[in-house]
């Protein structure tokens, strides 16, 4: 029923009462309301904050799908990502450092468009501020050491990204069990991992309330901001009370015993020779 | 009021909305059904601008609403004014200290005077029959209490559209039986109501019209909600019943 006369609204009146006190008119007629001016991004950018987190880790799901790379046994990946790693720190000579540069390269070749421009995005940041700082060394003439570190740091971070964007979060927590992070610790990682995401969704929905709310001038925006982080933290709290009644319900004692089962594939035995060889040309260069 | 014309939406790679044309009309009555997964939160989502199509478009009284038209803040002001959305999870809705500020954030940042805030709360606590909560912490309720101070909440902002995602979700009988009344009584004073349901039960005489969601995301049936109701065969057919 549409309010058009006082007759509507008189008949509105009669149908809403409560404990017999009647409502008062406000409910019934639309409110002539002309907002006033507001700096409200905050919301939106704590929104887009959080929903690139939880972006990043939704996309873990897809990343099996995506390619040969991508279904390289993590154990592998892990064990010589760190060892590379270790090698183009100690290295001091200037042709590794390039040849190390030029094998990660060769690993964006067999990784998705998009993981490829995010990478090189992010990895060309870094050196950047590295550059800056070592611009005193530069000018006193230390060139060519300079350009190490900064190739250095260039492959570490192109290393580290193609690592990250090529292999599930969870399934890199359990190729730990290869350095004897004991199972526990591996446990704890993934259940980090798995909590950041619940916990995210549940800020993203106070936010989302928020923007919905807010309508107007708010003086005591950062009060709002407050109240979201308070409910989200008695909420982690509790989220994490059940799920540990939850564990002891199911014979929980305090052991986990991880199994990790990865197959081996040719495409693992080249990777393995493709870095083996890497580490080979540190002692042979 | 609302127009959806073509609207699809997809959440990276899985489609959750395909091909929705639908009109909503002031004052009306509508449930959306489906089973779960079959976009019915989506589209409530969509509804109130939480997220935006991948394609096609959404009008609310004859204005498009997009991400870039949203970002002029007095139109998303205004817009969000006048649609009023109880979520599923109300506990995700109450941010406040009490249950007073709860109800008040709304008409604070119309900046009505204190006098009319405070007609506006002791209004919607007595609407929603919360009156003794008022001093108490939101999260500290149980489902149905927390429920009804989201609702409370809400309509302190007098919105025109009251869109609820299904609000009778994991409450007791009588909470449940309050809420149908409560929506009868405010459809009846004009306000449109959309609502996603499963609870069938508890919602009798509530809806005029039905849409129903297939597991497909799209439209498969709109129409009278008594019609569709009755119709057990489609209802099972469409893991409805």
């Amino acid at each position: 029923m549409l309010i058009k006369s006082s007759a509507d609204l008189l008949q509105c009146y009669d149908i809403i009462i409560i404990g017999g006190e009647e409502v008062e008119e406000w409910l019934f007629k639309e409110d002539e309301y002309t907002p006033k001016e507001d700096k409200d991004k905050f919301v939106d950018k704590s929104t887009f904050a959080i929903l690139k987190i939880l972006s990043n880790i939704k996309k873990q799901d897809y990343i099996i799908k995506k390619g040969q790379f991508y279904s390289l046994n993590p154990m592998f990946k892990l064990s010589f990502t760190i060892a590379i790693l270790v090698f183009i720190s100690l290295s001091k000579n200037s042709h590794f450092i390039v040849l190390s540069l030029f094998s990660v390269l060769v690993y964006l070749l067999f990784l998705d468009k998009v993981d490829v421009k995010t990478i090189v995005k992010l990895s060309l940041i870094l050196p950047v501020f590295t550059l800056v700082m070592l611009i005193p060394s530069i000018i006193l003439g230390n060139i060519s050491n300079s350009l190490k570190i900064i190739l250095k740091v260039f492959t570490s971070i192109l290393l580290i990204n193609v690592l990250s964007y090529s292999t599930k979060w969870s399934e890199l927590t359990k190729a730990l069990k290869v350095f004897f992070v004991p199972d526990i610790f591996i446990f704890v990682f993934d259940i980090t991992i798995r909590y950041i995401y619940v916990l995210g969704e549940s800020a993203l929905e106070m936010l989302y309330a928020l923007k919905l709310k807010s309508i107007g001038r708010n003086p005591k925006k950062y009060n709002s901001l407050s109240g979201i982080l308070g409910n989200l933290f008695l909420k982690s709290k509790e989220t994490g009370e059940e799920m540990y009644s939850a564990m002891e319900c199911r014979g929980f004692t305090g052991e986990y015993s991880y199994s990790s089962k990865f197959r081996i594939s040719y495409k693992d035995i080249l990777y393995c020779i493709y870095n083996i060889a890497l580490i080979a040309a540190y002692f042979i260069i | 009021m609302i127009q959806l014309n073509n609207l699809s939406f997809s959440y990276k790679e899985i489609s959750a909305l395909s091909n929705i044309n639908l009109t909503i009309h002031n004052g009306e009555s509508i449930a959306l059904i489906g089973a779960n997964g079959s976009g019915k939160s989506t589209l409530l989502k969509l509804i109130n601008g939480i997220v935006f199509p991948s394609s096609g478009s959404y009008l609310f009284d004859g204005m498009e609403i997009t991400e870039d038209s949203l970002e002029e803040s007095k139109f998303s002001k205004i817009f969000h004014k006048r649609i009023g959305f109880v979520f599923q999870n109300s506990e995700s809705q109450l941010f406040n200290s009490n249950v007073y500020e709860e109800i008040a954030f709304g008409p604070k940042q119309m900046g009505l005077d204190e006098e009319e805030i405070e007609i506006r709360v002791s209004d919607c606590l007595k609407l929603l029959d919360i009156e003794a909560l008022r001093n108490r912490t939101p999260y500290n309720l149980s489902g149905g209490e927390k429920k009804r101070v989201a609702i409370a909440s809400v309509l302190a902002l007098n919105p025109e559209v009251l869109v609820l995602d299904e609000p009778m979700n994991g409450l007791d009988p009588r909470t449940k039986r309050f809420i149908r009344e409560l929506m009868l009584k405010l459809n009846a004073s004009g306000k449109t109501l959309i609502c996603s349901t499963h609870d069938f039960e508890y919602v009798d005489g509530v809806f005029k019209r039905a849409i129903v969601f297939s597991k497909d995301h799209t439209i498969i049936r709109d129409g009278l909600y008594n019609e569709i109701i009755q119709d057990e065969k489609f209802l099972i057919e469409n893991n409805i019943k």
